[in-house]
């Protein structure tokens, strides 16, 4: 909304400047977008909020400025000439069927007017607020509307048919013409102005005129129409209409049904003044909205428990008078000055739709007397802080993997359909968008693993080979038709697990990689279960299911080598491993574990290794080795580890060689050699018995 | 090799030594003796040799002097003896002690180019991982509201337009929704409801309440939605952090004391903090927040000279809304309007890391290009 500085002059005997009248409005709640010093001096642009179309008028914004500097306000009270010989209500007829839609409708008509291009005083006004000048009439009318920010609309009253108007709902599918030339199909929440009883359609209501009855250089005789019709009507229409203008603006924020008549006489005023003519006596005033001001009472004392501190009754008076709230005190202490039981009962004015209630009253004075006079303090806090419940098992969990080198990246969970297909289960229903920006992100993802591939793919699209990410987001579902968010851990690494360096050979990433860190993280929750199997993502020779706690849980993840089918459409041309594991079961476990992890003695006698290099069928895998070794329930053995692997040279083909490393301790005593001796003994066997393993001299 | 031309072969009785004084006169001889050798050219063999001689075990100085000095002296001599012992020993420890840090010392000093680590060189870099930077100023804002006693609480991203819209004060064709454009999703035929993205973190004021009776003391971090283009300034999905304080004694001044507290933890006790009234369905009075400009120090100028470009010149910085609770929002969660208070406030979280941090562009926090990951460690 511009605000010409010079024309707020006809509501309040302004003596500052426009810098300072707009820094105090937006210190009082006016948002001002800036200043400008044009042709018609200074214009301020006002972001009239939309809780305040009263303040979509000069007279609206100059009641604003009465109330922060205590100015009187000027009246507004047009007094135009009237006919002696002819009454309006001998000239139009006016019925309003559907008052839900349309509270009040006035009519006044000018006859004989000369349809002329604006006076520069009027051309100069509109073009200061933004808007074209077009011819006398019309200009009148966009005058009064910036005036008193209420619409008009004008008829060539010869073009309206037998005069007899009726406002009334819109039939589903009826058309109308507008008068920007569009013809546009109505539904029946539409409020229509009608002529010939009803029959033809003349203007959309609070929104747009028609075009075959409007103003042009041959108009003789105007209709002048000021209604009022529902906002939410109004914004309904809008909306399905998909039509904004400054009427359907102001209307649809809810305009001042009382104003109505006020603007009509107004238009009428400047219509003789500047086009001529006579106006028929009186107006027909159809009001079936009539509604008595509603009474709000304002206590000290509410105001004292929102706000914290005190505004004195005089500047609170003057406040809500200006502001047109006619405050009068009706407590038992009105004797008292600035009494803590003072009561003032108030008058809702009609252009303060959106002030209706005691917590309003609070804010108009509060807003006004100026926000920096509430001294600032910090309230004690009654009741203990908790963070999240899963706050330190993210924050360790997040703590370790950024100690392994992945970054941690956050996504836009939207993306295509197409692409989250890959990683999908085939039992998750995709949560998808009615109104997606665009097909790339037309669903909500499924699971982490498809944005944390998409980074990759960035990345790589962007020259870096080696990457490591992971994100602690939220996979989105549908299951029976309700959303179902799930805490995820996505984990994913390609390129150089080493780099080459001064000091180091280069060395790929590989699955023990991925293996390895997630059982660093999986340490915090009691380890992870590794076994066979795996989603359809993962490459079937590399990939496993992940399990927590005891054997048979549920699968809380997987992990692996992408498989080549979806790597091919990112256009990955190196590995890429991928994990996603779910966090309410880590976190859940990490709670447990934690606390039942108790202290265990450090041994006090040396432990003792001997190794073991058996060959071994491919297949066999080492955890049968490590089972056949512990079902022989040596108490003195501790750990049980693979420290060597290879094939070929000297080993067999199908067959490999894994050299095993055993750890014997006793919490008694130190080992002897023959103990030892013997234990290994009974190993050797153990593994030519139950795996067939051969061994090679160690 | 010093020599060990020293009466300490001889006994107290061939080297004539019948009095203290004369016990003094030969320890101090030996001290001399032992402080000429001390003080010559040493390295760590000559080093080496220098303590056997005075320390050694069998045959040292120190020994000899015990056994043919201590041992045999009368008992008028004994004390005497001891004493300077004593004395010389400790003289002797410290000072080889001494000597053998100036030897490692040049030692090392004088190893060869060729053995010197080169500072300009890089260590072995082991790969470490980075916060994002979201992330790390969600933590930072969880923080100072943790300190002054606001608990963190989550809720679902996908909601009803209830709980984003209805129950926040925000009914069907009001003109706030128009601001906030809002993505649905498809449904399957039967399904109850509408579902959304939130647009804002608000809804979890509402979820907070029902389950919580005051007093409420809750920030609640997350992602939010809006149907906006993207651009530099503009992404479909944000970030921000609601606060919610509900008391029987909350007051304008609590608020706008707690704001004033968090950005002064956040940007400095420097920053200057002012609100201006504005208006949000769900809150009244509502405010917007603005603070000194944190880039130009408040003046509008900036370093170089010209308009400063974060504030343009106008010496502040909107950073947000917020305001007290409208009581219309109690009812919707049956609180008792007349006898609670609170307010509410939400952060944009991107913008404020863009603010704080100089980024000029949305897009690059959710790209996720490692190079710009490792800028924020
Ligand atoms: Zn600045």
């Amino acid at each position: 909304m511009k605000v010409a500085y010079n024309w707020l002059k006809e509501f309040v005997d302004l003596s500052v400047p426009a810098e300072e009248i707009a820094s105090r409005l937006a210190f009082s709640g006016t948002n001002i977008a800036g200043i400008e010093n044009g042709a018609h001096g200074a214009v301020i642009d006002a972001e009239i909020s939309s809780n305040r179309p009263d303040c979509l008028g000069m007279l609206g914004i100059a009641r604003e400025i009465s109330a922060i500097y205590r100015l009187p306000l000027k009246p507004v009270a047009p007094k135009p000439a009237e006919s002696t010989s002819a009454k309006a209500s001998g000239a139009v007829r006016v019925k309003i069927e559907a008052p839900e839609l349309c509270g009040r409708f006035t009519a006044r008509v000018v006859r004989g007017v000369k349809i002329q291009p604006s006076p520069a005083w009027l051309k100069n006004r509109l073009e200061a607020a933004g808007v074209a000048s077009i011819n006398n009439v019309v200009d009148i009318s966009n005058y009064v509307l910036l005036e008193l920010g209420h619409p008009l609309h004008t008829f060539d009253y010869d073009l309206l048919r037998n005069h007899s108007i009726v406002v009334r709902r819109a039939k589903a599918g009826e058309k109308l013409k507008t008068l920007d030339g569009i013809e546009r199909t109505l539904d029946p929440g539409i409020p229509l102005v009608c002529d010939t009883d009803g029959a033809r359609a003349v203007g959309i209501g609070g929104i747009m005129g028609g075009g075959e009855t409007e103003i042009s250089f041959s108009t003789k005789n105007v209709l002048i129409e000021c209604a009022w019709f529902d906002p939410i009507a109004i914004r309904r229409a809008t909306r399905f209409l998909k039509l904004h203008t400054e009427a359907s603006t102001r209307f649809g924020r809810g305009a001042d049904p009382e104003m109505a008549e006020t603007a009509s006489r107004r238009c009428a005023e400047l219509i003789l003044q500047l086009a001529g003519g006579e106006l028929l006596a009186g107006v027909i005033d159809v009001y079936p909205g009539k509604r008595a001001a509603k009474k709000i009472t304002l206590t000290r004392a509410e105001f004292l428990r929102v706000m914290g501190a005190d505004v004195p009754d005089k500047d609170l008076e003057a406040i809500l008078s200006a502001l047109g709230f006619a405050p009068v005190r009706v407590d038992d202490n009105r004797g008292a000055a600035n009494s803590l039981l003072a009561a003032w009962e108030c008058t809702q004015p009609s252009w303060r739709a959106d002030a209706e209630r005691e917590i309003d009253l609070v804010e108009e004075v509060a807003r006004v007397y100026g926000l920096d006079n509430f001294p600032p303090r910090l309230p004690v806090a009654r009741i203990a802080a908790a963070r999240l419940p899963h706050h330190e098992a993210e924050t360790r969990l997040r703590e370790r993997l950024i100690g392994l080198g992945y970054h941690e990246i956050i996504t836009i969970p939207h993306v295509a359909e197409e692409r989250n297909d890959l990683f999908r289960p085939p039992d998750a229903q995709v949560a998808k968008l009615a109104n997606p920006l665009s097909e790339e992100a037309g669903v909500l993802k499924s699971t982490g693993l498809v944005t944390l591939a998409g980074a990759i793919e960035w990345n790589l699209n962007h020259g870096q080979r080696n990457i490591r990410l992971f994100e602690i987001g939220r996979q989105y579902r549908l299951v029976d038709g309700k959303p179902v968010e799930t805490r995820v851990l996505t984990v994913g690494a390609t390129g150089a697990a080493r780099e080459q360096g001064l000091y180091d050979a280069a060395r790929e990433y590989n699955f023990a990689d991925l293996k390895g860190d997630l059982d660093a993280i999986g340490a915090l929750s009691g380890g992870f279960r590794w076994e066979d199997g795996g989603p359809e993502w993962l490459n079937a020779a590399k990939r496993g299911t992940l399990r927590l706690g005891q054997e048979g849980n549920q699968p809380i993840g997987a992990a692996g080598l992408l498989a080549k089918r979806v790597a091919d459409k990112f256009k990955f041309r190196q590995d890429v491993f991928l994990a996603e594991l779910d966090l309410g079961a880590v976190d859940c476990m990490f709670y447990g574990v934690k606390n039942n992890r108790r202290y265990e003695p450090l041994p006090r006698f040396p432990g003792v290794e001997r190794d073991f290099s058996v060959f071994l069928e491919d297949g066999q895998s080492f955890a049968e080795v490590k089972k056949a070794i512990e079902a022989l329930g040596i108490p003195e053995v501790t750990s049980v580890a693979a420290a060597d692997l290879f094939r070929g040279k000297n080993v067999p083909a199908g067959k490999y060689s894994l050299l095993v490393r055993v750890t014997f301790q006793s919490r008694e005593a130190t080992l002897t050699e023959a103990q030892i001796n013997d234990f290994s003994g009974r190993i050797v066997s153990a593994l030519e018995k139950t795996l067939g393993a051969s061994l090679r001299a160690a | 090799m010093p020599t060990v031309d020293n009466p300490a072969g001889k006994t107290l009785a061939e080297l004539g030594a019948a009095s203290p004084d004369e016990v003094a006169q030969l320890f101090s001889e030996v001290r001399a003796l032992f402080d000429n050798q001390a003080a010559k050219q040493l390295d760590p063999a000559t080093w080496e040799a220098l303590k056997q001689v005075w320390t050694g075990r069998k045959s040292g100085v120190l020994t000899l002097i015990t056994d043919n000095w201590l041992k045999p002296a009368t008992p008028e001599l004994k004390r005497a003896v001891g004493q300077e012992l004593n004395k010389l020993k400790a003289q002797v420890e410290s000072t080889l002690e001494a000597r053998k840090r100036d030897v490692e010392s040049l030692a090392e000093h004088a190893a060869s180019a060729k053995d010197r680590a080169d500072l300009s060189l890089p260590g072995v870099l082991r790969p470490v991982g980075t916060h994002h930077l979201i992330r790390q100023v969600f933590q930072e804002i969880e923080d100072i509201f943790f300190s002054i006693g606001f608990s963190v609480v989550e809720g679902p991203e996908i909601e009803t337009p209830y709980y984003n819209f209805e129950a926040l004060n925000i009914p069907e064709f009001h003109p706030v929704r128009d601001d906030m454009d809002t993505f649905y999703l498809e449904l399957p035929k039967g399904a109850p409801g509408p579902l959304l993205l939130r647009t804002h973190t608000s809804p979890v004021q509402i979820r907070t309440m029902e389950k919580r009776q005051p007093p409420v003391r809750v920030i609640v971090p997350g992602k939010v939605y809006r149907r906006d283009n993207p651009d530099a300034t503009h992404s479909f999905m944000f970030h921000q952090i609601e606060g919610l304080a509900v008391d029987s004694d909350i007051t304008f001044c609590d608020f706008t004391g707690t704001i004033d507290y968090f950005v002064k933890q956040f940007f400095g006790e420097s920053v200057k903090t002012r609100f201006r009234p504005s208006y949000f369905p769900f809150t009244e009075p509502s405010v917007e927040f603005d603070v000194s400009c944190v880039f130009c120090g408040g003046s509008g100028t900036a370093k170089s000279g010209g308009t400063c470009g974060k504030c343009k010149g106008s010496r502040w910085i909107e950073l947000f809304g917020a305001g007290m609770v409208d009581p219309a929002v109690y009812g919707f969660v049956n609180y008792d309007p007349k006898k609670v208070s609170g307010f509410a406030f939400g952060i944009g979280i991107d913008r404020l890391a863009m603010l704080k941090y100089g980024i000029d562009d949305i897009q690059a926090f959710f790209q996720n290009d490692v190079r710009f990951l490792r800028q924020f460690p």
